[in-house]
């Protein structure tokens, strides 16, 4: 029985793949300008979207804003003009400034921006290892909601007395 | 009407001031009837919030053009169904909201323990009190609902004057999900202050951590499970209504609402390791505050325009006094903490790196980093223009590179943590748990590359599902079968029963199954595609399986707006499918359209229909139509989450099973069990 019973979670699993798989990954829309807008943040001031995919508040239907519009105009024509990608972006750079990108650039101060929740995500887990080192250092004493633990700062009466009355007065 | 508003406005502000100093002297002199007419003057104040909130209801509901929110926010042909939701719309009446909401919770904390806990309450009432008069402040005095509209007469005197219509609600606001969405949303974020109040009250009152948990868990899951239901519905919305064929764009204000709930969960989960053994209450403690502090902080983002986002509908100046508010709840906490600590030491001590203790810290770890990670990405546009002069943006892409990973080590924590013992798990026992899921899981893996897939975090995000789905069922079907060789029931029937045995933990697992769904849903964002293209009637658009045939269009009037709609044939294998009727409002009052997305969804996939306007070059109109796999696991996961958080909620039935298949967990959970197969506790897990 539990070996059908875990069958049975496993079909689960394939059932679960297939609905992914059936799609195969080729979505990527093939414009060129889309993609190229996608780098780029809509420059209206009032979201924080794409010039490709800008949808917000004012935009007219599901379409970018006018001010998406015109940028995926320029795009346009800088396409057309035969420019790289590279510099389509860095005309907008230079036009606005490193706000026009959609994310923080991979120099200067946007390196910090990358850099912190790698920074975060260290720093947590060597605390997170020397809290639980430490812990385990420590000598093994049962938890006791109503004993007379003793706490530092604390008298063991003074606590005991405070949990007696937390005891009479909580009603769970 | 508005006049009676105002009336009760003010005199709850004042209510609210007496609950406050009435209860901090009720707190120093020990008076039973200063304790009393405190909590009775809190009572007063929520219920002068209530009558204040029924007079701008009324107001609505009575077409009252002199009142300038009415005016601002509604119309006469607007339907009584939006009417409600133009209450919260704006940022007067949507404050008032607030108060409402927080009254509601301050109401029934009052009611529910006015005979209990004697020493604690008059601590929690002066915290709610605090929370309530701030935002009667604003109500009262910032951003009043009741302001009538009025000009300077011949006499130079002030005149009201009453215009004929009002300019009706925001087009994008006039859609059912955003008449449930901003209430679920803001009841999580009201909600917390509950738990807030018995953090800082029993900290204040120096009560030690244990007791105050046990008060406020049920508060804090109702709060969690609304701010759940609060974030998917507002994805739900953006979604059906936006036609932009996503549903979380990492918007600010999407992030603000984000942020509590990420520490409300670290909360839920840690909270365990204080009740079970004694152990992190001032980490618990501060987890609360934060989450609390991060509600006010998500307010102050929705409103101050401080970072720029597509909910603009709501911003002004008001986030100076946030900011305020915020300080000086961060200062009480910090001073409360200071003097009391010594209250909150813990006896923290671990037998193992292996153990569901350790499990937690790295629950709570992910969630902390992924709660700072999209505080500082959203901030940081702010931060890097103090420091360098110039703004750097943080779109979405960034958000996505930085929470996906840590969303996978999340949903991989999902499945671990639970079966590990408490204090100490040993090779035997992870042989034993892991063995099949591990198996299930890297099965799943291998089918899904044969099959094509190589999308690296799709594919280990839906691994990592199987892998959680093995470990849940396992722990459902092991208890569920003790059960039927006792009671000779059907699996199903043990397996409800087990769950009502231990409505918290069996719920738990209910509510990791939905986070589960929720992530095969995430998972299908790396295979959207969309197309997009000029119609004539009579042409089509092929996406993915499916051919788009516009068949023409109509029109249809409503009370508050005209629609035109495309007639789109849906048809797929050569055979017609369906017909979708996407289309593009104009509403007449304020001169703004809207779309209505056209979805047919399926659990494969949402084939995703959208009238876009005209080509402006050629006035062809347009479609854009997406194909984006697997949405609908996530409003199905929703479901189940909300499913699981109630079914945590309920009492347990009859005394708690622990099982003897796992002599350690058994042996932790319940030291002095003789050996049976399986040993009955009282409690929870």
């Amino acid at each position: 029985m539990t070996r059908r019973l875990i069958a049975a979670f496993l079909v689960f699993g394939l059932i679960v793949a297939s609905g992914m798989v059936i799609v195969s990954p080729t979505g990527a829309q093939d414009n060129r300008t889309h993609q190229i807008g996608k780098k780029l943040k809509c420059m209206c001031g009032a979201c924080n979207d794409t010039a490709a995919t800008c949808f917000h508040v004012g935009g007219a239907f599901s379409g970018p804003c006018g001010t998406a519009k015109g940028m995926l105009n320029k795009i346009d024509q800088q396409v057309a003009r035969g420019d790289s990608d590279d510099l389509i972006v860095q005309s907008f750079v230079q036009e606005y400034g490193q706000v026009a990108l959609i994310e923080p650039p991979h120099t200067g101060i946007g390196r910090l921006a990358w850099a912190m929740p790698v920074v975060y995500l260290l720093a947590g887990a060597i605390l997170v290892v020397f809290v639980i080192s430490r812990w385990r250092k420590r000598p093994a004493r049962a938890f006791q909601t109503g004993g007379a633990t003793s706490v530092s700062g604390v008298s063991p009466e003074l606590l005991e007395r405070a949990r007696r009355r937390v005891a009479e007065e909580t009603e769970d | 009407m508005d006049v009676f508003g105002s009336f009760a406005l003010l005199l709850a502000f004042l209510c609210a001031g007496y609950a406050f100093v009435g209860g901090i002297a009720a707190i120093l002199t020990r008076h039973p009837l200063l304790i009393k007419s405190a909590r009775q003057a809190g009572i007063a104040t929520c219920g002068l919030i209530f009558l204040a909130t029924g007079s701008l209801v009324y107001l609505f509901f009575s077409d009252s053009y002199w009142v300038s929110y009415v005016v601002a926010h509604s119309n006469r042909d607007l339907s009584t169904f939006y009417k409600i939701a133009a209450l919260w719309s704006g940022q007067e009446g949507s404050l008032l909201f607030w108060s409402f909401l927080l009254a509601i919770y301050v109401f029934s904390v009052l009611l529910v323990y006015r005979n209990k806990n004697g020493e604690l309450m008059p601590y929690v009432g002066v915290v709610l009190a605090g929370v309530q008069i701030f935002f009667l402040t604003l109500n009262n005095f910032v951003a009043s609902p009741f302001k009538v509209l009025a000009s300077t007469g011949a006499n130079g005197a002030l005149e009201i004057f009453t215009r004929a219509d009002g300019n009706g609600l925001n087009p994008l606001l006039q859609y059912p999900e955003m008449v449930i969405h901003p209430p679920n949303l803001y009841s999580g974020y009201t909600g917390f202050t509950i738990p807030f109040a018995f953090a800082l009250g029993a900290l204040l009152a120096r009560y030690p951590g244990e007791k105050w948990i046990h008060l406020t868990r049920k508060w804090t899951m109702i709060a969690w499970c609304f701010q759940t239901m609060g974030i998917l519905l507002g994805a739900h919305w953006a979604y059906a209504v936006l036609g932009w064929g996503g549903y979380w764009g990492w918007d600010p204000v999407e992030n603000a609402s984000l942020l509590p709930w990420l520490t409300g969960t670290a909360f839920l989960h840690s909270v365990m390791m204080q009740e079970k053994r004694g152990m992190m209450k001032v980490w618990n403690v501060w987890l609360v505050f934060s989450t609390f502090m991060l509600c006010i902080l998500g307010t102050l983002l929705t409103r101050s325009g401080v970072v720029s986002s597509v909910h603009a509908f709501a911003q002004s100046s008001i986030g100076n006094y946030f900011v305020g508010f915020l300080v000086l709840v961060f200062a009480v906490c910090l001073g409360a903490y200071v003097k009391n600590r010594d209250y909150l030491k813990s006896e923290n001590q671990l037998d193992s790196m292996v153990s569901r203790e350790s499990s937690f810290l790295f629950n709570n770890l992910i969630l902390l980093v992924s709660c700072i990670a999209v505080l500082s990405g959203t901030l940081f546009p702010v931060f890097s223009e103090w420091l360098s002069g110039s703004r750097i943006s943080v779109g979405a892409p960034f958000f996505n590179k930085v929470n996906i990973p840590i969303g996978l080590l999340l949903l991989f924590l999902t499945g671990v943590g639970p079966l590990l013992a408490w204090r100490k798990t040993s090779t035997d026992s992870l042989k034993r748990n892991f063995g099949w899921p591990l198996i299930a899981g890297l099965l799943a893996g291998i089918v899904v590359f044969a099959l094509g897939v190589r999308e690296f975090f799709s594919l280990v995000c839906l691994m990592l599902c199987v892998f959680v789905t093995t470990t849940i069922g396992m722990e459902f079907f092991r208890g569920a079968r003790v059960i039927r060789s006792r009671s000779g029931a059907s699996l199903l029937a043990s397996a409800v029963d087990l769950t009502m045995r231990n409505t918290r933990r069996y719920g738990g697992y209910i509510v990791h199954m939905g986070m589960v769904l929720i992530f095969v849903g995430l998972a299908g964002a790396a295979f959207n595609r969309d197309a997009r293209k000029d119609m004539q009637p009579g042409s089509t658009l092929q996406i993915g399986g499916y051919k788009l045939l516009l068949q023409g269009f109509d029109a249809k009037a409503e009370k508050n707006y005209t629609a035109e709609r495309m007639v789109v044939e849906v048809w797929r294998d050569n055979k017609p499918l369906m017909m979708l009727y996407p289309e593009r409002r104009f509403f007449q009052t304020n001169e703004q359209s809207g779309t209505m997305v056209a979805i047919y969804s399926t659990l494969r996939e949402d084939l995703y229909v959208v009238y876009a306007g005209q080509n402006p070059e050629t006035q062809a109109p347009v479609i854009h139509a997406f194909l984006n796999p697997l949405v609908k696991w996530i409003w199905l996961g929703g479901l189940v989450v909300v499913l699981g958080t109630l079914v945590t909620l309920l009492p347990n039935r009859r005394a708690v099973l622990v099982l003897a298949g796992d002599p350690e967990r058994a042996a932790a959970q319940h030291p002095h069990a003789l050996a049976p197969s399986v040993a009955l506790k009282e409690g929870h897990d």
